[in-house]
């Protein structure tokens, strides 16, 4: 359900009359909060909860761009410092692969994950050395196990996501330096 | 593999079959009506005569409004009105220039495609109907093939009426109309071909000095389109054999308004369309979005969904629809008379050979089962005739397609009462009725009160303009707050599910 | 049109993506910096970051057909005037909705546009372009002190200078030059005689290229430093024949152009002189299109997407009622007390009023940020009433109810004016807002110079 004008002027319309003062209506999505105030009017509050998409080909087109010199991050979305991005999705879009590093990407949707079982250590940490074939990561989708391999032979530079979180096909999951 | 095309049928025909053609107002139309105009549909099937009577009856709604901000919100698809051309809104039939009229104006409100209805196959008069269309400029108009199962209603004479429909200038389309669900693909498969071959042998009258080779060079193949009912389970299949077989489009509902006696579901078409390898040119989304609309509103306004339906194959032979069989079982129960229903059933079969094979779609069931429940319930055999009965063989719903029994039209038609019926004056000229009329209204309210009980225009009139905004996710909570109003005494309420929360508060006054 | 690109951000960003969404059409929002968590964000079906800046129109245009967008609508502000975007579009294959690249630089160079106004027989205000000093010393005195000197390259407006007499005129151009230079990219200059006391008031135009109808006009003189405050239609106390006469104007500057899109006429009118001048034309949709919207029923943004697809006009002049009359209030994010200095910050709490007649078009919600460094608006309050007594009684109990925390906003201003006297006769000029805040500062300082006289004789005494 999405909530326009309209729908609040509809909902008010028949709350006004009811003995109520306030009312408060709550989706995954949206909340709304509807109050009369001393003068007989009405005040709304909203809140709009459901998370930002980030648009998939924008994801990965605009993650290849390097940044000529000194491994400088463009304002706003580059690499942020010291490990895992919060609230989920791997490297946003506005972040570059900073000069020198290889990006290893999720292959498909789904769950990170750093070990190849709960508990268990994890495939590799920063400073790890790594060859092409080396497996880096687990992405879960639907439940089945896919191994994500480094791509590059060098060491794992920063890794960018923590345990269990969600990434989308193509984000950027660490950063390897490549052996020269 | 062919690339098909739909027509969408919700908001008429599916509306009509399922909601008894009152389910949708036109705050439920206007709100859905953009997304439709991107989906990438032929037409939409939009209104009808009847239809329009219901949004001045039924929702007080003015029907011309509801064309004009619908075309307007859906500029790109074609909207789609059907008649016959005898009459409008009421039962009566009505004067030509009043049809004319009525055609001039659906067009200026935005009607752009136009099917010619007549289930009695009366040429003439769909040729002469088609006509008024084109002069009315109407942009693209279809005539329909309707379909049943008789011995009269053959390959050869569907065949028949293609040809002439090919070879008439005022007529762009054809398509079948199968309104109880009745071809079956092997019908289909010969049935389709046969009207093929005469929509591709239309040859436009060769002048004199033409000579005979270029007749080819006015070869000009109507494309035909199937509009098929879902009754028996039959039309999901029917339709992808015909889209074997050439049909350029498939009628089809979406979402609650498909299966049931409605049309099939679109994305189920679709997706079996294609798996056939056919291609169809719609947005997806977009179609799915419609669909889920459809589906929401029913669950909002508790109207049924349709289901799919499964196969009854005694419905080939009598092809009595369910609603009027379950109508007709109840009277006889009422009286008593339960047991006699197989012998109803019988005698319709009979009635149905007498009165000219007429196809089983609203009026004609109500008429022949009326009567053979008569002929049952009589001393003999049309002892009781009602007046719809009477004038239908009077021919005021269409020459009959076969001739209508000698000795039966005898019978009913030396009855003092069709002695009456057949005095009824014709019907009055658009002139004669301004002047029984206010006047200075337009022409559009003129259509409306010619037709129409004036309390019932008047009613429509006081209720101002209709809604426009309508959200059926929200039903449900506005539902609730009207209902809270009869019971007070609540100082408070919660309701708690996944992913939804209302809390009613009494609150602190600010 | 399947899916469309929105370049832009805040209110105007969420106003884009609800008319999207009704129509079907996916929505891909650009977003640069906190903006990727804001509310329009959260309201477009995806998000396409770009960086660190909304004025990079290779960067939109690539982010465009990067997310399959066919199509760009660069809201107001920002890009929405660039004929380098318009052309990248074209360019591209994307369709850009609003007017063509040619309109956006016939209206978009101000000096032009008056030409074009002229030419269209349009009455414009006295003045000229500033070629060299003698030059500019000579218009002016032609056009009569005092002058205004406005940058070419400017518009909304923006880069405007008084200059009250001749002596003040070499510095204030020499300021002005290197002003418009920095801010627009473009020095050239031009003067226009300053007429003190007249009203802003604006014609709505919808085009497709053929054919442009009128959507009625507004009244925009409720201005500080040249930037709205607040907006109303119909423009009040207009006599009919110059009501008339100013739309008939602006319908033929359109056709003259051969416009296509939604643009705005905007006029300076001395309405008791029953006079009116061409001042500029606004290529895009405006801030306060809400007040257009609430009397005439229409969806602006609908009748853009509309033409953008190729579609003719969908409405005809006859078709066009307008009912009503609206009051806009643009709550901004600045301290009235503070000389309006901007209040970035976060949003702590974000209560609007609710109820008949009244819409609020806001980005912002309990938890938002308000950065610095894009526009300071926070809200639209759009109230309408049957006229415009009902909708000024609205509004007062609207503005009311807002509850906004966490940052200084206008809120209490917009209050004020819709309590003071003279707005609510109607007509107020554009100097009528420094008046007003010129009266509200002299009783502060009064009831100030009372306290610490009373102060002192207390201190004399005690």
């Amino acid at each position: 359900m999405d909530l326009t004008g309209d729908d609040v002027q509809d909902i008010l319309s028949l709350l006004d009359g009811l003995p109520f003062g306030e009312l408060h209506l709550q989706t995954a999505r949206f909340s709304l909060t509807l109050r009369r105030t001393a003068d007989g009017g009405w005040t709304q509050e909203t809140q709009i909860r459901s998370e930002p998409t980030i648009a998939p080909a924008a994801a990965t087109v605009a993650g290849e761009a390097t940044v000529p010199g000194g491994g400088a991050v463009p304002g706003g979305g580059g690499v942020p410092e010291g490990g895992a991005v919060p609230g989920g999705g791997g490297v946003p879009g506005g972040g570059a692969v900073p000069d020198g590093l290889r990006a290893v990407r999720a292959p498909l949707p789904g769950t990170f994950y750093r070990a190849p079982m709960p508990g268990a250590p994890p495939f590799v940490d920063t400073g790890s050395s790594v060859e092409p074939d080396t497996v880096v990561a687990i992405i879960e989708t639907m439940k089945l196990m896919n191994s994500v391999c480094a791509g590059v032979r060098g060491t794992v530079a920063e890794i960018l996501l923590a345990d269990a979180q969600p990434a989308e096909q193509g984000a950027a999951l660490m950063w390897i330096r490549e052996d020269p | 593999m062919a690339d098909i095309e739909l027509v969408d049928t919700s908001l008429r025909d599916g509306n009509q079959s399922l909601w008894g053609a009152t389910g949708l107002t036109t705050a439920h139309i206007l709100q859905i009506a953009p997304v439709m105009d991107r989906v990438g549909f032929r037409a939409l099937d939009f209104t009808s005569s009847t239809h329009m009577g219901i949004s001045v009856r039924t929702h007080k709604e003015d029907p011309w409004e509801l064309i004009r901000l619908t075309h307007a919100a859906a500029p790109h698809t074609p909207l789609q009105f059907i008649g016959s051309g005898l009459r409008f809104i009421s039962w009566e039939p009505v004067h030509p220039d009043l049809i004319r009229l009525a055609y001039d104006r659906l067009v200026v409100a935005g009607m752009s495609r136009f099917v010619v209805l007549d289930p009695m196959h009366d040429m003439e008069a769909v040729l002469r109907t088609a006509r008024m269309l084109r002069r009315a400029g109407a942009r693209e108009i279809i005539a329909a093939l309707t379909y049943t199962i008789s011995a009269v209603h053959t390959d050869d004479f569907y065949a028949g009426l293609a040809g002439q429909m090919a070879a008439c200038p005022d007529i762009d389309r054809v398509y079948v109309k199968d309104p109880a669900g009745l071809l079956t693909p092997e019908a289909a498969r010969t049935l389709i071909p046969a009207v093929r071959v005469r929509l591709g042998e239309a040859v436009l009258a060769l002048g004199d000095d033409d000579p005979p080779e270029s007749g080819s060079l006015r070869r000009n193949t109507k494309p035909l389109e199937l509009h098929s009912h879902c009754t028996i389970g039959l039309s999901p299949l029917t339709c992808l054999a015909a889209a074997d077989l050439g049909v350029a489009a498939l009628h089809t509902a979406c979402g609650s308004l498909a299966n049931g006696t409605s049309l099939p579901n679109a994305e189920r078409v679709v997706a079996n369309l294609r798996e056939l390898g056919h291609t169809v040119d719609i947005d997806d989304r977009l179609l799915a979005r419609v669909a889920g609309y459809f589906t929401d509103l029913a669950l909002a306004e508790s109207l049924p969904a349709g289901q799919p339906r499964e196969y009854d194959a005694s419905f080939l032979r009598h092809q009595v629809a369910g609603g009027v069989m379950t109508t007709t079982r109840r009277q006889l129960d009422e009286l008593g008379l339960g047991d006699r229903f197989g012998a109803v059933m019988d005698e319709v079969s009979r009635v149905r050979a007498e009165l000219g094979y007429p196809i089983m779609v609203t009026p004609f069931p109500q008429i022949v089962c009326g009567q053979a429940l008569y002929n049952v319930l009589g001393n003999e055999r049309y002892q009781h005739v009602s007046d719809q009965a009477i004038r239908y063989v009077l021919g005021r719903f269409g020459r009959p397609t076969a001739a209508v029994d000698p000795d039966v039209a005898d019978r009913i038609l030396s009855r003092p009462r069709a002695r009456e019926l057949t005095a009824e004056p014709p019907p009055a000229s658009p002139a004669e009725l301004r002047r029984r009329l206010p006047a200075r209204i337009s022409d559009e309210e003129f259509l409306l009160r010619a037709t129409m009980p004036a309390g019932e225009v008047d009613a429509m009139l006081a209720a101002g303009p209709a809604r426009r905004h309508y959200n059926p996710g929200l039903k449900p909570v506005l539902d609730l707050l009207a209902g809270l109003r009869e019971r007070p005494g609540m100082s408070g309420l919660v309701i708690d599910k996944p992913g939804f929360r209302l809390e009613l508060r009494e609150g602190t006054r600010q | 049109m399947r899916r469309v690109l929105i370049a832009n951000r805040g209110e105007i960003a969420v106003r884009v993506v609800r008319t999207c969404r009704a129509l079907g059409v996916e929505t891909v929002l650009t977003v640069a910096g906190a903006d990727r968590d804001a509310v329009p964000a959260r309201l477009a079906d995806a998000v396409a970051p770009i960086g660190a800046s909304y004025l990079d129109a290779d960067a939109v245009v690539r982010a465009a057909l990067a997310a399959g967008a066919d199509a760009v609508h660069p809201g107001y502000g920002f890009l929405a005037e660039s004929p380098r975007l318009a052309r990248a579009c074209d360019a591209a294959g994307l369709v850009f909705i609003g007017p063509t690249a040619e309109q956006l630089g016939a209206v978009g160079d101000k000096l032009a546009a008056r030409d074009r106004a002229t030419a269209a027989g349009l009455p414009v205000v006295p003045g000229g372009a500033v070629g060299s000093r003698a030059e500019a010393t000579r218009l002016a005195d032609q056009i009569g002190w005092p002058v205004l000197v406005k940058a070419a390259g400017g518009g909304g407006g923006r880069g405007l200078r008084a200059v009250a007499e001749p002596a003040q005129l070499d510095a204030a151009i020499e300021r002005a030059t290197a002003e418009a230079e920095a801010a627009f990219g473009d020095p050239r200059l031009y003067l226009e005689r300053l007429v003190t006391s007249g009203r802003h008031v604006e014609v709505q135009l919808l085009g497709d290229g053929e054919r442009v109808i009128c959507l009625g006009d507004r009244d925009c003189s409720v201005q500080r430093r040249y930037q709205k405050l607040l907006e109303e239609a119909p423009a009040p106390l207009l006599d009919d024949g110059l009501r008339s006469g100013i739309r008939r104007a602006a319908v033929a500057f359109g056709r003259h152009l051969g416009y296509r899109g939604l643009g705005t006429v905007e006029f300076l009118v001395d309405a008791r002189r029953g006079d009116f001048y061409f001042l500029e034309m606004n290529a895009r949709i405006q801030v306060e299109h809400p007040v257009t919207e609430a009397i005439s029923g229409l969806d602006l943004v609908a009748e853009q997407i509309a033409v953008a697809e190729g579609g003719p006009l969908r409405l005809a002049q006859d078709d066009v009622r307008l009912a009503g009359h609206a009051i806009e209030c643009r709550i901004n994010a600045e301290d009235p007390g503070q000389g309006f200095r901007p209040s970035p910050g976060t949003v702590t709490r974000a209560v609007f009023p609710a109820g008949p007649g009244i819409r609020v078009d806001t980005h912002v919600q309990a938890g938002s940020a308000v950065p610095p460094g894009y526009d300071s608006l926070l809200a639209k309050l759009i109230v309408t009433g049957r006229d415009r007594a009902q909708a000024l009684a609205r509004l007062r109990g609207a503005l009311a109810r807002c509850e906004i925390e966490g940052v200084a906003t206008t809120a209490a201003l917009h209050a004020a004016l819709a309590a003071d006297p003279e707005f609510g006769r109607g007509g107020a000029d554009t100097g009528y807002l420094a008046r007003f805040l010129a009266r509200r500062a002299g009783t502060a300082v009064r009831a100030d110079v009372t306290d610490k006289k009373a102060a002192a004789a207390g201190a004399r005494r005690g």
